[in-house]
């Protein structure tokens, strides 16, 4: 009997696919151990104001409370909580935020206390007896608003509401544009969304002594502890992170968050194990995205676009210690995306407002850079009456062009934008769309489709921030021939524990079933970074790679000895050479007991290795601009979408999404991330938005008002794979865990306006709600009365 | 500080009236509006009197009226022949696990604007039973409802059953924004001899019944359309205005109620398939 394919580029079933499938994987909450009590957070009920004071009593003798904190009281033990990315460190204005709010909240549903009890419950009814006066100030809800110079301030030194102001880009955009045959210019509102995670946010912090274990349904172990030994006081080594499985990640439970360092100081000052974990209303306050731009392309006749120049307003909300707030970077350098536009300037102001903060969320910024690009491409195809897929032929970097250095210092590994745009084409059958869309037109129905192009820069690097572009892994084989494999890098729910296991049983020549993976646990683990940027089979397999094959090196020289020739291979857990065989686990053995006997092979069949993949580069070149990733994915996004012209409903028909993220280790998990970020970006596009009232509270704080998108909305999202190695990295893989956000907001968004083109609609932001549908069109009918 | 409210769960009609005589308790009937209200802390109250062993589900039919017992889930009503009720609980939002719990008799007491049983009991002219300790009542749908998560029913009364007459030519229409969302506007068709009764839910803050003219040049004719806009506009002012909240602002239900009345005057008239 043949076992199934395991190896790279095949897609065995996820190791834990059965545990989680049948209720059994340990979650965060599934940790309950002796004497444990529950935390609660009171949040701020304004969105801008001065704590006058806060009264604790009636809180502090009600049924089970063990502790009410307040902010003043944990400032005494705690220090500010250390940046993921630090603004200082990029020239920004930077604010001390701590676990719970000192003096002044910046936002509705800021931490300003915390409860502990027996119970749940107990806490909540606790918590809402605890009574905070505060002096309410002037708030400011909106980006533009805020960059007034009479707009309240939140953080008082500053000298205004400006995080930082940044300017991307090379050559010479206003003379391009002065000598282009058409400038056509836009205004693009993204609005406010959020990750939502199946399990939100949790932590559960146990003290023994002057050692501190931390369960956390987080990111990055390793960060974290040392983030908590500093906010803490405590020397790293006391510090044990344990991540279980997690439900669902998405960027939010990076580290930086106020709980973490609260939960572990609850559970000091009460001397019992604290578990908190988030509500979904708690949940839904992290934004993930809210920028808007303002740009002008200017384009010849024939498609080509000569320049671009963009001003981006992002609102960030209230600053945050997470890596939420510098997203919008990212939204800038990954302009012009994929094109070869070499006259670009990016402006982008990062502004705060009396909203809650934005948590980092998959995409990272680049999302909004997708979506705003590939808008500027259609309205210059509409503009100069051309085939916008003809228009982004023209424009897209050269395949034969790689490494390409972009205008805003981006250096694109590789890729063939064409060959995506061909197989794009032809898998959604372009022309035939284009057929049903006139016979539909003829009847009153208003079919659309639209394409959006995606270069998703993954892996990333920043010296001196909690960003590394590198990882570590140890590989060690047992006396018994049995693997394991600890990692530095952590799933989120996506399952790279088993791409890893892939390669380190393809590279060591053993069943997958052999290969035990070991993830988030800062004792057992190597020194590592975990889960963003797409990074965990770039570096986690990589430094994988190297760590198996060190441990293979070692199997073969002794196999060779034991079998007497040079010539061994190992395959399915055998040594076979000189014509015979020896099971895997028996030369395992042979080194590790009888070491003396074989000789003058050192007896440790074990390896720590760290991978750091090529083409980072972080000197500033003669424009100042710096290279912060390895690899760069692509994908092409063809929507087919119907619109509803009586009330404004979009419903979609069909998707295509051609994906290359270079060699795949599991194509199955590419996808299942790829059918993840789509639909994300899809909800983004449609339905989902953050609202708040006047007063700065979230009015969608359940997913009755938050509208992800259901299954019955979402069609078969069709894959097509293209391969373009990335010549930088170990496998030539890329990054696959962000790419579509953003392309499927982009074709949603051109789809809608193609279908609308009888109407002259002209999309202006996502997203595109029935009703924002229907204002869209009344403004076109407006616009031509 | 709050206290576990009191449980009481009557094994009939008798049991829960008496229950509900001093009118402090809160019914429950399947739990899907009330559980997470109490499981969110948002409401305590001091009695809670659960409905599920009551005996009061069911659906019985005689001499063309059909009897619904205020406990029928919507997958009981889904697998009847109750006309309209089956074809509006075939698209209740929320799957099986809401449809197993929700009920008709919950969701008309709680009378949420966005609902879809109000306006489908209106147009059908359905009567509604509301039963205290001292006897009976008898309320017509059209005269329950007094505004958003308002109704007639006193704190001591229980809407017990719910009497629906033979129809058989209707058509109903449902608008969300996603899978997900409440309805936005629904329209409940019933034809009738030489006009047509549409009754909108989620356009108003209780269903907004409006009498049509026939569309002798079928439901796309202009003129009729206009006539549709202006009965409907006409029809949601009377019912309290156009309903308004974060998922939809009422200008946008106003603007397209009409519409989705036309479509459901269109389906009740077979112009497309049923």
């Amino acid at each position: 009997m043949t076992a199934a394919a395991t190896g790279i580029g095949s897609s065995p079933r996820r190791r834990d696919g059965a545990e989680l499938l049948t209720g059994r994987a340990t979650f965060l909450d599934d940790h309950r151990p002796e004497g444990m009590l529950h935390a609660v957070v009171v949040r701020s009920e304004v969105a801008h104001g001065r704590i006058r004071s806060i009264d604790t009593t009636a809180a502090e003798s009600a049924p089970g409370v063990a502790l009410v904190l307040t902010g003043e009281q944990a400032a005494r033990h705690a220090g500010p909580v250390p940046y993921f990315i630090d603004p200082a460190a990029r020239g920004g204005n930077r604010a001390d935020l701590r676990c719970l709010a000192v003096g002044k909240v910046t936002h509705a549903g800021q931490p300003v206390a915390a409860v502990v009890a027996r119970t749940r419950h107990e806490a909540h009814d606790a918590a809402d007896l605890v009574r905070v006066d505060y002096e309410v100030l002037p708030h400011v809800l909106d980006a533009e608003a805020a960059l007034a110079q009479d707009a309240p301030r939140l953080y008082e030194d500053w000298p205004g509401n400006v995080v930082m102001h940044n300017r991307y880009g090379t050559g010479d955009p206003d003379a391009r544009l002065a000598e282009a045959d058409t400038v056509v210019s836009g205004e693009i509102r993204i609005a406010r969304t959020t990750t939502a995670p199946m399990e939100p946010r949790g932590y559960l912090a146990s003290w023994h002594g002057d050692t501190l274990t931390v369960h956390a349904s987080c990111q990055n172990p390793h960060q974290l502890r040392w983030m908590l030994a500093t906010t803490l006081g405590v020397d790293e080594g006391r510090i044990r992170i344990v991540t279980a499985k997690v439900g669902g990640s998405f960027g939010l439970k990076m580290q930086g968050h106020p709980e973490e360092t609260l939960v572990a100081l609850l559970s000091r000052l009460a001397g019992a194990p604290v578990k908190w974990v988030e509500d979904r209303r708690e949940a839904l306050l992290a934004g993930a995205r809210e920028q808007t731009h303002r740009f002008r392309v200017g384009a010849m006749a024939d498609g080509r676009i000569v320049a671009l120049v963009d001003e981006i307003v992002a609102d960030i909300g209230a600053l945050t210690a997470q890596a939420g707030w510098a997203m919008p970077n990212m939204s800038a350098t990954t302009l012009p995306s994929g094109y070869a536009i070499p006259d670009c300037r990016i402006e982008l102001d990062i502004v705060v407002t009396n909203k809650p903060p934005l948590a980092a969320a998959r995409g990272f910024g680049k999302d909004a850079a997708h979506f705003v690009m590939e808008r500027a491409v259609d309205l210059v195809a509409r503009d100069l009456g051309l085939d916008p897929a003809e228009v982004r032929r023209r424009n897209f970097v050269p395949s034969d062009a790689f490494p390409y250095r972009t205008s805003t210092g981006l250096n694109i590994d590789s890729g063939d934008f064409e060959g995506l745009l061909d197989k794009t084409l032809d898998a959604v059958d372009h022309p035939g769309v284009r057929r049903r869309q006139a016979e539909l037109r003829e009847r009153g129905r208003y079919l659309g489709v639209g394409l959006g192009f995606e270069l998703t820069p993954e892996s990333s690097d920043s010296p001196g921030t909690f960003v590394s572009g590198f990882d570590t892994t140890t590989v060690r084989m047992s006396v018994t021939g049995m693997v394991t494999v600890l990692t530095g890098v952590t799933s989120p729910g996506g399952g790279n524990d088993t791409g890893i296991a892939q390669i380190v049983a393809a590279e060591l020549g053993v069943p997958l079933a052999w290969v035990e993976l070991v993830q988030g646990d800062t004792d057992r683990c190597p020194n590592g970074f975990g889960n963003f940027s797409g990074r965990s089979m770039v570096v986690g397999g990589g430094s994988a790679t190297l760590a198996a094959r060190d441990v293979r090196a070692k199997l073969l020289a002794v196999a060779a000895r034991l079998l007497d020739t040079d010539d061994v291979e190992l395959r399915d857990g055998v040594a076979t050479g000189g014509g015979r065989e020896l099971p895997v686990p028996e030369v395992a053995r042979a080194l590790l007991t009888r070491a003396f006997a074989i000789g003058d092979i050192e007896p440790v069949l074990e390896s720590t290795r760290a991978y750091k993949p090529g083409n980072i580069d972080h000197v500033p070149d003669e424009f100042g601009r710096i290279q912060p990733y390895p690899t760069y994915s692509s994908s092409l996004h063809a929507a087919v979408v119907d619109v509803d012209a009586e009330t404004g409903k979009v419903t979609l028909v069909d998707y295509v999404m051609a994906h290359d993220c270079g060699t795949m280790i599991n194509p199955s998990l590419v996808e299942g991330q790829a059918r993840g970020a789509v639909t994300m970006g899809l909800g983004s596009a449609l339905s989902e938005r953050l609202r708040f009232d006047a007063d700065g509270r979230l009015a969608t704080d359940r997913f009755k008002s938050y509208l992800l998108p259901r299954a019955g909305d979402v069609p078969l999202l069709r894959m097509v794979h293209q391969v373009t190695p990335s010549p930088f990295t170990m496998h030539g893989n890329k990054g696959a865990g962000e790419a579509g956000v953003g392309g499927a907001q982009a074709a949603v968004a051109n789809a809608v306006e193609d279908a609308l083109a009888p109407l002259g609609v002209t999309v202006r932001g996502v997203p595109l709600t029935p009703p924002a549908v229907l204002a869209l069109i009344d403004e076109a009918r407006k616009g031509s009365s | 500080m709050s206290t576990a409210p009191t449980f009481i769960r009557p094994a009939d009609l008798d049991g829960v009236t008496a229950a509900l005589s001093d009118g402090d308790a809160l019914i429950v009937g399947g739990g899907t509006m009330v559980v997470p209200e109490l499981t969110h802390g948002r409401i305590r109250p001091s009695a809670l009197v659960d409905l599920g062993r009551a005996g009061l589900a069911g659906v019985t039919t005689a001499a063309g009226t059909t009897v619904v017992g205020a406990m029928t889930t919507y997958t009981e009503l889904e697998h009847s022949a109750v006309p309209l009720l089956a074809t509006m609980a075939h698209g209740i939002t929320g799957g099986p696990q809401i449809r197993h719990r929700g009920t008709v008799g919950g969701s008309a007491s709680y009378a949420n604007p966005s609902s879809d049983v109000p306006a489908c009991l209106v147009a059908l002219d359905a009567r509604l039973l509301l039963a205290w300790a001292g006897g009976v009542r008898e309320v017509a749908a059209a005269d329950f409802f007094l505004g958003a998560f308002r109704t007639v029913r006193e704190p001591d009364e229980v809407l017990a059953a719910i009497t629906v007459p033979d129809v058989t030519t209707f058509g109903y229409v449902k608008f969300k924004l996603v899978e997900g969302s409440w309805p936005i506007v629904t329209a409940a068709t019933v034809v009738r001899a030489d006009s047509l009764r549409v009754v909108l839910g989620g356009a108003a803050p209780v269903p907004a019944a409006v009498t049509l003219d026939l569309p002798s040049a079928g439901t796309a004719d202009p003129a009729w359309r206009d006539h549709v806009r202006t009965a409907v506009t006409e029809g949601i002012e009377i019912a309290g205005g156009p309903w308004d909240d974060v998922l939809a602002p009422g200008e946008y239900r106003a603007r397209i109620a009409p519409v989705i009345a036309a479509r459901s005057v269109a389906r009740a008239l077979d112009e497309e398939s049923r």
